[in-house]
């Protein structure tokens, strides 16, 4: 760090608009970026989003396109440079392996024969020189030089992905652009590329910039890693900082739906089209956008060290912060922590797993965060307001809590209706039709019957299962944002548990509803949270991103916990 | 690989039987037999008695069982021989073997001509696709095409051997003329042959220019042109081992598979332009009802469309890599 590195390539205000017949269609929009000699630059955002419109402007190959901005390569202006000399940088310079595909390469020419291309322009090699640099180069790749005379037809998707690199290489470039690399591999073909590439980095110093959908390679090969988002930069910082945290909600819905990195998790996508608007292009999509979003384009800034966010809100937002909490229970003579300075974030949409053995403390947290617990020290926040009496329970859109045991909120004596829309009896929302439609509506999101005879039914006729779900409705029927569930499916079977569970996952992607669950249940942990804690006697003694957590954990209490957990399945 | 070059020669073998087999057949199937429009080619009335129809019949074999004579037709045709021709009193070989070379000249000279214009104009035309030049060579090359070429010729000829007296008005050399080198010789073919040529070039430019003008556009949207440009290529062979050779590829099996219908439209150009190739010959034959030399033309264009898509066969395999792993493919 002792000496300021200059930059390889600096991309400023950038924008591609492709011309086409009756439309313009805006590729990249105002990008920068900035890559230094020997770094490894990812790139991800979905297809359409302008990665590869990028790299192909580097290369000056924007053809049915207005360029605008500035690329500067070594100092120099790559946009301004003429025709001959973009010819020399080319290859020589920055080279680019294509995504694979069966057109990328000539149907008629042996591979041997493309990949020698570029080096007939140096007229020093002989014949028998080219030959042999194919072969060192197809052996640098790991594929058998006798393949060079072989026409692209005849290879496979791997084999194809290797000439590819190979072909990109034969001038020793100072900076390789790779699209892709892994699309269509299948897993073992995609690791050994994936390995290839880190090996060769390491063995040629090239600079990297590696585009691709696939999270797993972006995590492998790149040092820092960038989102973009219709053509616009949103979110940049260190490969694994962004990848255990995301800032911006679209790269945590990446994320969420990439397979590769949480393996046990359901897959979400993130819901919508891309709008591209006056406002943050995200916004339409967005499970937190507010009125100012649409408004303006968020500047990227820096919210956090080496981490830039192009957001309205700075990024993802927090919906809930515990400071310190501290509860003790006055027994007799004796006096029992049960928890000991915790202090907890909660994101929007995000679902934070608290787990740990009975009477680690769990329930109490939970319930000093809900405030239905007085805590002896600490604070709780809700969207940066501090908690007091009990505003955020007492709203649309606030905080709410569920029960382990459902007949703490659902009176005996009441009918399961009244038991429904009371909270919004409570806040005295709209008028009494509205409030029943509201409770009808939560009943059917929990597999209720919504007959009248059922809807008169006591609580105290009604099984414990549809007693928890009434509770969970109960809780519903303010739209909560925050919800905290302690243990609410232990009561319920399998299948309503899993359909209860997908809906407020579901509510969690679109809406950015958050959770903090409480449960002693690791299998179900593992398939639904964003995030774990795990708590031992009054602590929270590991947390982290939940691929992290469960698969290799770091602290003793929490190996022991999943190998109790997994033991018949792992 | 080898069982379906096997099966090809079988293939093709099978196609020149069918075709003998039909030449055999159809004459014979006809109402009437050679001998009544013999005797009416001078339209006189003077119909063979039938100890004369019978001594024919027997002359020419046409008495012997249907078998019979077809064993010996193909016997005949393995010894190249194709019959003797009523009308000229001469061999049907002999005769085609004269006028073929005339035809072969003409077919193979616009082809030649048709395909390296064609294809020139195309890449043009897709080179700077969606301007003006582009729509002038598109408008004017589909507008000629699709005049027939009889109707071109005599324009032409009414233009520049009659009117302006620049080109000879028929034949494929001149008569009576004793050439003191092979050169003056050459020139007198050539200036006769010309205007026949550019006749028949313009009448099948317009499909080569199509097809040459599709291909490059589609090859300059491909993607491995892209890669050629990012590979810092120069233009020439970004042109030549890019666009061109991918290009070509349609071309060339165009070019060999019309060959066949060239021979059809060189045998309307002969007729116009009074040129002794084999479609002046056919038009005389079928004047005078020769029925052997019909036969023997039909025959002979048959084999050469045949041998014209064996070729095409043949050399698209080399330019084109990705045939052969078809063919084992399916094999």
């Amino acid at each position: 760090m002792s000496h300021h590195k200059e930059y390889l390539l600096k991309v400023d205000d950038l924008s591609i608009v492709y011309t086409g017949e009756d439309d313009k269609v805006k590729a990249v929009d105002q990008l920068s970026l900035g890559l230094k000699e020997g770094e490894s630059l990812g790139i991800i955002g979905e297809s359409g989003s302008g990665k590869s419109s990028l790299a192909l402007a580097i290369m000056g190959l924007i053809k049915d396109g207005e360029v605008q901005g500035k690329i500067t390569y070594q100092e120099e202006d790559i946009l301004a440079a003429s025709a001959k000399r973009l010819k020399e940088i080319r290859w020589q310079k920055i080279a680019l392996v294509f995504q694979n595909s069966l057109e990328v390469l000539n149907p008629v020419l042996t591979i041997g024969e493309q990949i020698k291309e570029p080096l007939r322009r140096n007229a020093q090699y002989s014949a028998q020189e080219l030959e042999e640099r194919v072969i060192e180069l197809l052996e640098l790749v790991g594929l058998n030089p006798d393949w060079r005379d072989s026409y692209p037809h005849n290879l496979s998707g791997g084999m194809r992905q290797r000439v590819l690199l190979a072909m990109a290489l034969s001038c020793e470039p100072e900076l390789l652009i790779i699209d892709e690399p892994t699309t269509g591999l299948d897993p073992v073909t995609k690791d050994e590329i994936l390995q290839l590439l880190k090996k060769l980095q390491q063995r040629m110093d090239f600079s990297m910039i590696m585009i691709s959908h696939d999270i797993g390679s972006i995590k492998e090969l790149t040092s820092r890693v960038m989102t973009m988002y219709c053509g616009q930069v949103v979110e940049v910082g260190l490969t694994d900082k962004v990848l255990r945290d995301p800032f911006h909600p679209y790269t945590r819905g990446l994320l969420n739906s990439s397979p590769n990195l949480f393996k046990y998790k359901d897959l979400w996508g993130i819901e919508g089209e891309a709008k591209p608007g006056e406002g943050c292009a995200f916004s339409s999509r967005c499970c937190q956008s507010g009125a100012n979003c649409f408004g303006a384009r968020p500047p990227l800034e820096y919210v956090a060290v080496e981490r830039r966010v192009a957001c309205h809100k700075g990024g993802i937002e927090e919906f809930l912060e515990a400071r310190n909490i501290k509860k003790t229970y006055q027994l007799k003579d004796k006096e029992i922590t049960a928890v000991k300075e915790v202090s907890l974030k909660i994101k929007s949409g995000e679902v934070v797993a608290l787990v740990g053995k009975s009477g680690s403390g769990k329930s109490t947290l939970a319930h000093s965060i809900a405030g239905v617990l007085d805590v002896d020290e600490g604070e709780v926040y809700y969207r940066g307001e501090q908690v007091t009496d009990n505003w955020a329970t007492k709203m649309i859109g606030g905080m709410q809590i569920i029960f382990q045991d459902p007949s703490s909120s659902t009176s005996s004596r009441m009918k399961l209706l009244d038991v429904v829309k009371e909270p919004l009896e409570i806040i005295k929302w709209e008028d009494r039709e509205q409030r029943k439609a509201k409770a009808i509506d939560c009943l059917k999101k929990v597999q209720l019957p919504t007959t009248e005879a059922f809807l008169n039914r006591y609580c105290h006729a009604l099984s414990g299962g549809q007693r928890q779900r009434v509770a969970i409705a109960r809780a519903l029927v303010t739209e909560p944002k925050l919800l905290i569930a302690d243990e609410i499916t232990s009561m319920l079977d399998p299948s309503t548990q899993a359909n209860l569970l997908r809906k407020l996952k579901g509510l969690q992607n679109q809406e950015g509803f958050s959770m903090l669950y409480i449960t002693h249940d690791l299998h179900l942990a593992r398939k639904i949270a964003d995030k774990v804690c795990v708590m031992n006697e009054g602590e929270i003694v590991e947390r982290g991103v939940s691929f992290e957590i469960l698969e290799n954990p770091k602290h003793i209490y929490t190996q022991k916990l999943l190998t109790k957990a997994f033991k018949g399945l792992i | 690989m080898k069982k379906v070059r096997g099966m090809r020669v079988i293939e093709y073998l099978l196609t020149v039987l069918v075709i003998v087999t039909l030449n055999f057949a159809l004459p014979r199937a006809m109402p009437g037999d050679p001998f009544l429009v013999l005797s009416d080619v001078e339209e006189e009335a003077a119909v063979l008695t039938e100890e004369q129809r019978q001594y024919y019949f027997e002359l020419y074999g046409l008495d012997r069982p249907m078998h019979k004579q077809y064993l010996s037709y193909l016997g005949d045709l393995l010894r190249g021989d194709l019959g003797h021709s009523i009308y000229y009193n001469e061999s049907v070989t002999t005769i085609i073997l004269r006028r073929l070379p005339w035809t072969l000249f003409l077919v193979i000279s616009t082809v030649i001509l048709r395909t390296i214009i064609g294809s020139l104009l195309g890449s043009i035309s897709a080179w700077c696709r969606g301007n003006f030049f582009d729509q002038f060579l598109f408008f004017n090359l589909i507008t000629i095409s699709e005049i027939p070429a009889f109707i071109t010729g005599l324009l032409i000829l009414f233009v520049f051997s009659a009117m302006l007296g620049l080109f000879p008005l028929a034949g494929a050399m001149s008569h009576f003329t004793t050439y003191s080198n092979w050169w003056d010789k050459l020139l007198d073919i050539l200036h006769h042959a010309f205007l026949p040529i550019v006749t028949l070039t313009l009448a099948r430019l317009g499909g080569i220019y199509l097809l040459a003008r599709n291909s490059v556009v589609s090859v300059i949207q491909k993607d491995y042109l892209l890669t050629a440009q990012a590979k810092g290529l120069s233009k020439g062979r970004i042109l030549l081992w890019h666009i061109l050779r991918n290009a070509m590829l349609p071309i060339v099996t165009r070019t060999f598979l019309s060959l066949g219908s060239l021979v059809g439209g060189a045998i309307l150009v002969e007729n116009v332009f009074n040129y002794p190739g084999l479609g002046l010959l056919m038009q005389e034959a079928v004047n005078v009802h020769d029925y052997t030399l019909i036969q023997g033309i039909f025959l002979v264009v048959a084999l050469f469309v045949l041998i014209a898509n064996l070729m095409a066969d043949l050399i698209y395999k080399h330019f084109d890599p990705r045939i052969e792993s078809n063919e084992e493919a399916t094999a």
